[in-house]
């Protein structure tokens, strides 16, 4: 019996004992794969975290609602090439981006869609979470406060910015066309479409609220500092034809002094560092950060290393280019090349480009001097200024070319001739003619030695202006999920 | 073999011959009899000879023997009885019920039950049903051998564990699994570390009552794993079983067309475009399309610069090379080799057991394979009267090599072959078309990213060679799991004892994955290495105080129990690139290019308890109770509070039944219950452990600055999923159980379920984790088993089981979901496909048409041929089965033996995502195509269902119900024919048993949608998974 009463003892005790230990035993676990939210905002440098967290989604896969990323969906620089083969100039085989070069990859069940609406939208979300905690943090000082808040409002207008010009109509065509909802707080719940006008409002407001708030130094290459959003602005700006505000701004990002920003020397190699004193704003890699082969353009265009193989180039637009041209010219180490030695010069593959280099740590280009000095130089033309135009515009045209000669065009001609100068100095970069010939209202004609031109099924391969096809459709899934948005908001589109 | 039979069959006829002679014989009289009193008809046989004879209406029989010899006495549904014939010419018998009914003992949670006292739902799968098997995966064994349980095997790759969802699908982001429980211990290992001949039962319980003491685990069912233990008082026997066997797809591949068709054919698709699309003449479309084919596809195995004719003809049929992807990539003579040696006995305070089993297969892929070496000992010991104790460990170390089985990546060798046609080389091609070699004269593998502008660059899949993959890349897992669990027991009085049971795990899972510095995706990097190695840790301990008394004719049971779990998950990666060819290990590395680990923890805390009550055997009633706290959850929502009740009535043993000789089991039992489902997922499907917390997850950096990045929105008050479930049921017996029927009827209502609901991508998330929306899952499970004959010599039995299982959602927190081709809604299934409606092909122009909502004036419905305006619409199918079960048939003649399981799944659809790549109608250049291509239409007038073939964007495989399929299916799942060497010879060599066997698995399937296994995924669709395995083996078995 004694034993009994022990044993009986022994089992309570330790029932007991365990279930008062129980709340502690269940405590002691924490997750470890992440942070908890607010531990993020408790200073400067860990507030610079969740930042440089947001600048390491510029590039890299990314995952749809089912959990599938693709190589043709991933990153800025995915958008960007998207845009670079709707055009004249690049001429891409029929492997990934294949629908993008067609002019047909906008349904709204297409990944091409859903990506260009999602991605921008997570960058958004990630973006207005990070302002509203460094907004409500304690710990964090004023100045420092205003510094993060400055980048973070510049991120969001660029990001909206690329969402309205998918999305939409251009500005000059339709203020009042439906454009995509406006987000400025993080939530679960969504909104309706807003209009064309309300973005570019909105945008102007981020941007010119930011630009005071933020200093010239930065962390790298990849953040966002007065300058960059000031290149921002003059990008809006530039859409929305007000020259006088694009010309500030731009002359804000570059600095005035056109030889400072240039390196004709460094132009031919390989655009896979942002370190070269051209680039404003660009996204590095590292092996260890690596977007392997989803980096577009270089994993596409790049002939001499293992790649796609998949974009060549407009024989019409290798004939754009002098021979003195760092940005052009024919043969192993210029900027083009041709194929092969036997293709016939009517063969699309006729000619390949050597401007970007492929490795796994090559780096992209988001925005680079050059441009800011382009929308100077059109900002003055648009504004009958055309000493100064053809000034800036010859600066960057005899860095580029010690042969080049001054323009003597003027009025619509010499705007011409910048638009030209843009396709020439940002190819394959950004998808400089498409946004061109969004923002103004013109289509893109395709010739040369294109793979795919001239009718398709009862329209043609090349757009029109105000083409319906510089708009994507919006995506079914946010259809399907946002009571705010219905079926009709795709049609006549 | 054939020799050695003739010698086996001479020993034994000498030994027949030689028991003839010797001995007087008599006239031997007895009666025979079972509990309710004499029973006529009952064979009785002298063994060994052809004298035999019946017993007449009262039992009575007579026969001619002698002193010596054994008499048998059978009759169907008992027990056969042998009774060696003494001095006496008087030999009675008493046979007992085959029914196992009676003292069955079945494993339940936490401790084992009679079957008989079963008030809930539970199904064993017995070492009977796993000898017959070779699976390789014991999960495996379930499918066609429980009613209610829908399984789903994993593909080619042997050793995987398939998808298993009992009574219907009551979760939808969270894990729907069963929880397995190994000796009493959670398993949080890989299963494929258990081997089948090592397994003594295992039991599927699938009801309330019977899973409430997994509370916050249970609600998806569990399945506990008993291993084989020795048992006291028994003497040592040694078991040897050795089996080889080759295995090779178990269905065909969709077909596909040939090269020259192919080629022809996408010829025919570039002049469509030339001609419909880009308004060319037809001559000069001809002729552009002749002029462009090869440049389109980049490669041109004919030789001829021109391969195909301004009339689409070739011109030539003659080719540098002619791919055949399938036969490269699958390897349809795959071995599969297993050995095993089972040790066990016990004496009167000990009882031990030890086995080891090696396993080496070969998979559906060329090199794929899974090798498997485990070992298993168990003791158990009765230290004095009242004290017990046992442990058991086992050790498993496996290797797999596991190229790519299924999904879209480049290396997924289903899809290439799907995707990638015959017109691309395997090895390397100039552009004369030679085949080219490497400096030592070995061919090389082709790329598809070469330098040149013919027979260079593929279209697709570039810079990769499925087989080249297969070979120039490894993908290893390398595990080793130790599971201990001890026991110790102590009688505190004679009815009140105390049971403390500690299981111990370490799983370690070393997955290497190496890319050449030679070839491929990493060459440019010279190679790479990324390893990870996981090691799992699990500590369950669990306490139970049990009390037991009968007196008169009550019977009360109390279960207090109480458990913690621990859990830790150690994972550890490194990465390096730059490697010199041949080197494969990271010490090699020039640019060590990662390194990353996590410690994640999880933990639960329960008490529990279960009380039972019998009258008589007759009236059975069971309560269980469980509270448990999960570190999955907050503070405030971790606490959750499970029960169930549940009870029997065995109508049998009323008085009005007692003494029927038809009746022989009438029992009727219900259950109610309320479980719990705490295990949340991410979206690729691995354990979320924290779901309820919103983080900044790490690993973002952006070169030198650390970088974080916000996770999905996460609901702080998130906490378990709660399923009701109901359960009624009846169990039948007729003469002594021969004919057994039994049928459940279940209700399994789901609420709050964890589920990422699907939110608008313009909130920056396209998911939100909550409790959200509830399930209905409903079905009716039936049983019938029957002993058709059974004598001395012949046996036949048949045991048939089927369930019908339904879905159903009863709430949602807005009007529908959109799942990918389901769209949720109360009233239907998640299982009911929405999506667009095939309307066929357009005579006029071949274009394919979709139905769009409204009508014409005619009253039919509107068509289109954009595929933006096609609406979705429930089409009337679903994923779901409307029956699924299984049948086997067992004949036994003298000392052959055969078993046949066949299961089978009716009234499912499946949307076959492979077929429809195939039937694009060319819209790629240079990927394969169906040989259904060739009903295409041609010209206008055509009347057929295959749109024209456009080599262009284009919408005819969009999904839509053009691809929707039927997918019922039979499948021989398992055949085992076997001959026991006459058992008296054996014994006179000092053997037990000796056994040669055949062993099928998966020998034949019928389905009625063929090209993939009919068996995919719950949800119906496909995932370019590699094919089961259909096995053939030889095997060998002996027991001393």
């Amino acid at each position: 019996m004694k034993n009994i009463v022990r044993n009986i003892t022994a089992a309570l005790v330790s029932v007991i004992c365990l279930g008062s230990c129980s709340q502690e035993f269940l405590d002691e676990v924490k997750p470890t794969t992440g942070v908890p939210v607010e531990s993020i905002y408790e200073s400067r440098t860990t507030a610079e975290g969740a930042m440089a967290g947001i600048l390491r989604r510029f590039r890299g896969q990314f995952e749809n609602a089912a959990g599938v990323a693709s190589t043709d969906v991933g990153g800025l620089n995915s958008m960007f090439y998207a845009r670079s083969l709707k055009g004249n100039d690049v001429i891409s085989s029929n492997n990934w981006y294949g629908s993008d070069y067609e002019n047909n990859n906008r349904e709204p069940t297409y990944r091409r869609t859903t990506f260009t609406w999602d991605y921008p939208f997570f960058m958004i979300n990630q973006v207005n979470n990070f302002i509203k905690q460094v907004k409500a943090s304690t710990k964090i000082v004023e100045d420092d406060k205003n510094e993060l808040l400055g980048q973070g409002y510049a991120l969001r207008a660029f990001f909206y910015h690329q969402l309205v010009l998918e999305f939409s109509k251009s500005y000059n065509e339709d203020q009042n066309y439906p454009a995509p909802p406006i987000y400025k707080e993080p939530t679960v719940v969504p909104k309706g479409m807003s209009t064309v006008k309300e973005v570019y409002d909105f945008m102007v407001e981020d941007l010119t609220t930011a630009i005071p708030l933020l200093s010239e130094d930065r962390l790298g290459k990849s953040f966002v500092n007065k300058e960059v959003a000031n290149a921002i602005l003059a990008q809006v700006y530039q859409v929305m034809g007000k020259w006088d505000l694009a010309e500030a701004a731009a002359i804000e990002a570059y600095g005035g002094n056109v030889t400072s920003v240039l390196d004709a020397g460094g132009y031919g190699s390989g655009f896979k560092d942002n370190a070269s004193v051209e680039w404003l704003w660009g996204s590095p890699q590292r092996p260890d950060q690596s977007n392997y082969y989803y980096l577009a353009p270089h994993a596409f265009s790049d002939h001499r290393s293992p790649g796609y193989y998949s974009a060549y180039v407009n024989s019409t637009f290798v004939s754009l280019f002098s021979a003195t041209d760092v940005r052009g010219g024919v043969g192993p180490t210029k900027l083009f090349n041709k194929k092969s030695a036997t293709l016939p010069s009517t063969d699309y593959r006729y000619y390949v480009s050597n401007k970007f280099s492929f490795t796994f740590s090559s780096h992209s280009p988001i925005i680079r001097y050059a441009e800011m000095i382009l929308i100077d130089a059109e900002a003055k033309a648009r504004q009958g200024n055309n000493g100064g135009a053809k000034t800036v515009l010859f600066a960057l045209q005899k860095n580029r070319d010690a042969n080049a000669v001054q323009s003597s065009n003027t009025g619509q001609a010499l705007i011409d001739e910048i638009l030209v100068e843009r396709r020439k100095e940002l190819f394959l970069e950004n998808g400089i003619e498409w946004f061109d010939a969004k923002r103004l209202g013109k289509g893109m004609p395709r010739d040369g030695n294109q793979r795919l031109k001239g009718p398709n099924a009862g329209v043609t391969y090349d757009l029109q202006a105000h083409d319906l096809r510089f708009m994507l459709k919006v995506p079914q899934s946010e259809i399907d999920a946002n009571p705010f948005i219905d079926n009709t908001v795709n049609n006549g589109k | 073999m054939r020799l050695k039979f003739k010698w086996i069959f001479t020993l034994l006829m000498l030994a027949l011959s030689m028991q003839f002679s010797f001995a007087q014989e008599k006239n031997i009289k007895g009666v025979v009899t079972d509990d309710s009193g004499p029973i006529p008809g009952v064979n009785v046989v002298v063994k060994g000879t052809k004298v035999s004879t019946q017993t007449d209406f009262n039992g009575v029989y007579s026969i001619q023997a002698k002193a010596g010899d054994v008499l048998v006495f059978s009759f169907m549904g008992m027990n056969d009885s042998a009774v060696t014939v003494g001095a006496s010419n008087s030999v009675n018998a008493k046979l007992t019920s085959a029914s196992q009914s009676l003292d069955e003992v079945v494993v339940v949670a936490y401790g084992k039950q009679k079957t008989k006292s079963i008030v809930g739902s539970v199904a064993t799968v017995g070492k009977d049903i796993l000898e017959k098997q070779q699976a390789t995966n014991v999960l495996t064994a379930i499918q066609g051998s429980v009613a209610g349980v829908n399984i789903i095997s994993a593909g080619g790759q042997p050793g995987e564990s398939p998808t298993i969802r009992i009574r219907g699908i009551g979760s939808i982001s969270s894990s729907a699994e069963p929880l397995i429980i190994l000796d009493g211990a959670p398993f949080s290992g890989n299963i494929n570390s258990i081997s089948a001949d090592q397994i003594e039962s295992m039991s599927v319980l699938k009801d309330a009552s019977s899973t409430a003491l997994y509370g916050s685990r249970g609600a998806n069912g569990v399945i506990i794993i008993t291993t084989k233990r020795g048992k006291f008082n028994t003497p040592t026997t040694v078991h040897l079983n050795s089996v080889v066997g080759v295995g090779s797809n178990a269905v065909k591949l969709h077909k596909l067309l040939s090269t020259d068709r192919l080629t022809e054919l996408s010829w025919e698709a570039v002049r469509n475009v030339n001609q419909y699309g880009r308004g060319q003449a037809p001559a000069l479309a001809g002729q552009n399309a002749s002029n462009s084919l090869v440049s389109a596809l980049g490669y041109n195995p004919y030789k001829a610069t021109v391969p195909v004719d301004a009339n689409g003809k070739l011109v030539t049929t003659d080719k540098y090379w002619d791919t055949d992807w399938e036969k490269a990539l699958i390897n349809n003579s795959a071995i599969r080799k297993e050995n095993s040696i089972a040790i066990s006995g016990g004496g009167e305070n000990a009882a031990f057991s030890f086995s080891a089993n090696n396993l080496n297969q070969e998979g559906a892929l060329v090199n794929s394979n899974f090798k498997r070496t485990s070992v298993r000992i168990s003791a158990d010991t009765k230290i004095n009267e009242s004290l017990t104790a046992g442990l058991s460990v086992g050790y498993t170390t496996s290797t797999q090599n596991f190229p790519t089985q299924s999904g879209n990546s480049y290396q997924s060798p289903i899809q290439w072959i799907y995707n990638v046609s015959s017109i691309y080389p395997l090895y390397q091609h100039d552009d004369q078309g030679n085949e080219m070699f490497d400096n030592l004269g070995r061919k090389i593998y082709d790329y598809g990213a070469g330098d040149g502008d013919l027979n260079a660059v593929r279209p697709m899949m570039g810079n990769e060679n499925a087989l080249g993959a297969l070979y120039n890349y490894t993908v290893r897992n390398n595990r080793d799991d130790i599971t201990i669990n001890g026991y110790a027991g102590y009688k505190i009085t004679k009815d009140l004892s105390f049971k403390t049971t500690i299981g111990y795990q370490r799983y370690m899972l070393d997955n290497f994955n190496y890319s050449s510095s030679l070839y491929g995706n990493a060459a440019g990097v010279n190679g790479r290495i990324t390893q990870n190695r996981d090691i799992t840790t699990s500590i369950n301990i669990t306490n139970v105080l049990s009390y037991k008394k009968q007196f008169g004719n009550h019977t009360i049971g109390i279960d207090g129990i109480q458990e913690a779990y621990k859990f830790k998950l150690d994972r550890m990666y490194a990465q390096g690139e730059g490697f010199l060819p041949g080197v494969e290990v990271n010490d090699g590395a020039t640019n060590p290019t990662g390194v990353g680990g996590t410690v994640t923890e999880e933990r639960l805390n329960s008490y529990l308890g279960r009380a039972t009550y019998n009258y008589a055997n007759r009236y059975f009633l069971e309560g269980s109770y469980r509270t448990d706290g999960s570190s999955r959850f907050a503070r405030d929502s971790r606490w959750g509070n499970f029960f169930s009740v549940g009870g029997a009535w065995s109508i049998k043993d009323e008085s009005f039944l007692v003494d029927s000789k038809v009746i022989s089991t009438l029992k009727l039992k219900g259950s109610y219950g309320e479980l719990g489902n705490n295990r949340a997922l991410n979206a690729d499907g691995t354990d979320s452990y924290f779901p309820y917390q919103q983080l900044y997850n790490l690993g973002w950096s952006e070169m030198d600055y650390p970088g974080v990045s916000l996770g999905a929105p996460a609901d702080k008050k998130l906490t378990w999923e709660k399923t009701a479930s109901s359960n009624i049921g009846i169990e039948l017996g007729f003469f002594n159980d021969r004919f057994k029927a039994g049928a459940d009827w279940y209700q399994k209502k789901s609420i709050d379920l964890i589920y990422a609901i699907p939110v608008a991508g313009s909130t920056g998330n396209t998911t939100y984790l909550t409790n959200a929306g509830s399930l209905k899952n409903y079905g009716l499970e039936v049983y019938l088993s029957s002993v058709n004959v059974k004598n001395t010599n012949f046996t036949w039995t048949t045991d048939l089981n089927f369930s019908f299982d339904r879905n159903e959602v009863t709430s949602l927190t807005q009007d529908y979901i959109i799942n990918g081709s389901k769209r949720w809604e109360v009233g239907k299934s998640i299982y009911d496909f929405w999506i667009q409606e095939w309307a066929g092909v357009d005579s006029a122009t071949g274009k394919g048409q979709w139905y769009k909502d409204g009508v014409d004036t005619n009253g039919n419905r509107n068509t289109t041929f954009n595929y933006s305006e096609a609406s979705r619409n429930y089409v009337g199918k679903s994923s779901l089965p409307d029956v699924v079960g299984g049948l086997s048939n067992y004949f036994k003649y003298k000392n052959f033996d055969m078993n046949i399981l066949f299961n089978f799944s009716y009234g499912a659809y499946v949307y076959d995502s492979s077929y429809a790549s195939l039937m694009t109608g060319l819209k790629d250049p240079g990927r394969p195509g169906s040989a259904d291509l060739e009903n295409r239409w041609q010209q206008p007038g055509d009347i057929t269902d295959v749109p024209r073939l456009y080599q262009s964007t284009q919408d005819y495989a969009s999904q839509s119900t053009r691809f929707l399929f039927k997918n019922n299916y039979i499948r021989l799942k398992a055949l085992n024919i076997g001959y026991n060497f006459p058992k008296d010879v054996m014994n006179s060599i000092g053997v037990n048993n000796i056994r040669i066997y055949l062993q099928g698995d998966n020998l034949l399937t019928f389905q009625s949608h063929k090209g993939i296994d009919p068996e995919q995924s719950f949800a119906g669709t496909t995932n370019s998974r590699t094919y089961n395995q259909r096995l053939a083996s030889l095997g060998f078995s002996i027991d001393f």
